[in-house]
């Protein structure tokens, strides 16, 4: 029978060896988060800015389709588009889970970040658009070399924010049994008997990697503002 | 100032949704000429321009620019738009380039210059303009006055045809007014066209080939500077400018 020690107690020297043991097997699993939050949140950005695009065309069915994807997004749980995307994908296509994870992460965040960038578009100043065209350039010259340079300096800190989040929501991951994170701390906590220490070496992962962005994207806009005059 | 036409505008109409802005303006501008559009706001100079510049749609009538009848159809408007320069209120300079980057854009995204070219032209631009010591400096950084003179050397690295200044000097302090129309009495005694919507008498008078006087969509009266500003013809164009002086 294993009776359970105070968390505390487990703390002495020679626990805290086989509890180092123990938190170094969370990298792996760590890995599986960032794997999967990393390319999750890229396609979610080229999903996201192809939206947003969409979304300011003056094309109004391509307006719709835009709108439709961000309101089916974010009117359901994520949850339930990760089940979808892998259940009713694996109908279709062989899907492996982490791939259909990506690929659910991917589009979830895509609608959000689409919101971001298009509010940042329509942020700048009409006045930048006006003066690309009395130089010449052309529409796309303008969207890319003028409106989207400032628009994604601006977004900055809303992207950082939507990392971050999609950093903690890839423990839905663990519902289609991907080796997350979370997964993996509940089921060593179940194994081991011990789910309140492993749940806690969890949050400390979560935490370390969410700081590390939270430092990134704040260097970023430090970086990115050379151009803004502070006064 | 020549005798050819640089900007021919026939029976141009505009529509701000029932708002009728331009009311069958007809202008001719020479070649070399300046002409100054005075009149209160909302009189519709800003739109005139902006017409001429094809980045307001109108609804009736027809612009020539040196000799080419330009629609809003015309599939190549925005190689026309490179022969016409536009000088905005508000300098409308892009923030996240450094001033050389502002006067570089064009040259090398537009006319596709090599950066050797680009370099060249818009170093002397900024030359032209007093701004050379400036050239790696991000916009942000710069006085009012200063960014209207690298939005006008950016405007003259593509060499227009035209100048079109929409109140270049209202935004600034009245202080920094002079270094702006310094810059552009040297443009108009090279013998740039231009169209310049202002408030500065002072300058009209000096360089000013033409008044023009616009109210209400209409153009009231124009003239000489003398007759415009000395001897006005029109009730309301001595009521506006009774105002003003
Ligand atoms: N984009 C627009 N939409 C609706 N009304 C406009 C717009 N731009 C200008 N107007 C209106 O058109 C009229 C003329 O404006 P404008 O040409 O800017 O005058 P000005 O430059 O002489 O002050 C004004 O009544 C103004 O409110
Ligand atoms: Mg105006």
């Amino acid at each position: 029978m294993v009776t359970q020690t105070p968390f505390l107690l487990a703390l002495s020297f020679d626990g805290l060896e086989k509890w180092a043991r123990i938190a170094a097997g969370f990298a792996k699993p760590a890995g599986y988060t960032l794997l999967i939050t990393t390319l999750g949140i890229l396609l979610g950005l080229g999903l996201g800015l192809f939206f947003a695009l969409m979304r300011i065309s003056k094309v109004k069915p391509v307006q719709w389709v835009s709108k439709i994807y961000i309101g089916v997004i974010r009117g359901t749980p994520l949850l339930l588009q990760l089940l979808l995307i892998y259940f009713g994908l694996v109908q279709i296509v062989r899907l492996e889970r982490i791939p259909s994870a990506i690929i659910a992460l991917g589009i979830h965040n895509g609608a959000y970040i689409a919101e971001i960038i298009r509010g940042a578009i329509q942020g700048i100043d009409r006045g930048q658009r006006e003066a690309g065209i009395s130089i010449g350039m052309t529409k796309w010259q303008i969207m890319k070399r003028i409106i989207l340079p400032q628009a994604l300096k601006r977004a900055v800190p809303p992207l950082g924010n939507q990392f971050i989040i999609a950093l903690k929501d890839s423990s839905l991951a663990s519902a289609v049994s991907i080796p997350e994170l979370l997964l993996h701390a509940r089921q060593l906590g179940s194994s081991s008997f011990r789910t309140m220490e492993m749940l806690l070496i969890a949050a400390a992962y979560y935490l370390v990697m969410t700081s590390v962005l939270t430092f990134f994207s704040t260097r970023l806009e430090k970086r990115l503002s050379v151009s803004d005059h502070r006064t | 100032m020549k005798d050819n036409h640089m900007i021919e505008i026939r029976g141009l109409n505009k529509f701000f949704g029932k708002l009728k802005v331009l009311k069958n303006i007809d202008l001719d501008v020479r070649e070399s000429e300046v002409v100054v559009i005075i009149g209160s706001s909302g009189s519709g100079k800003s739109t005139l321009l902006r017409c001429t510049n094809f980045l307001e749609k109108s609804q009736k009538g027809t612009i020539t620019i040196d000799g080419n009848v330009v629609t809003h159809k015309s599939k190549d408007l925005h190689i026309i738009r490179r022969d016409i320069g536009m000088v905005f209120q508000h300098f409308n300079l892009f923030p996240h380039m450094t001033v050389l980057g502002n006067v570089l854009e064009g040259l090398t995204q537009v006319k596709k210059l090599s950066k050797n070219e680009a370099l060249e032209i818009a170093e002397a631009m900024l030359e032209k303009v007093g701004m050379s010591d400036k050239a790696d400096v991000y916009p942000s950084f710069i006085s009012g006055g200063q960014k209207q003179r690298v939005a006008i050397a950016r405007a003259l690295a593509m060499n227009p045809k035209i100048m079109l200044f929409d109140e270049p000097t209202s935004a600034l302090d009245p202080e920094l007014v002079g270094e702006v129309l310094v810059v552009m009495k040297d443009l108009a005694r090279e013998g740039m066209t231009m169209m310049v919507v202002t408030h500065e008498m002072g300058f009209a008078r000096e360089v000013a080939d033409r008044v023009i006087y616009m109210d209400e969509g209409i153009i009231v009266e124009q003239g000489t500077p003398e007759e415009v500003f000395d001897n006005p013809k029109n009730e309301r164009t001595k009521a506006f400018l009774s105002h003003i002086i």
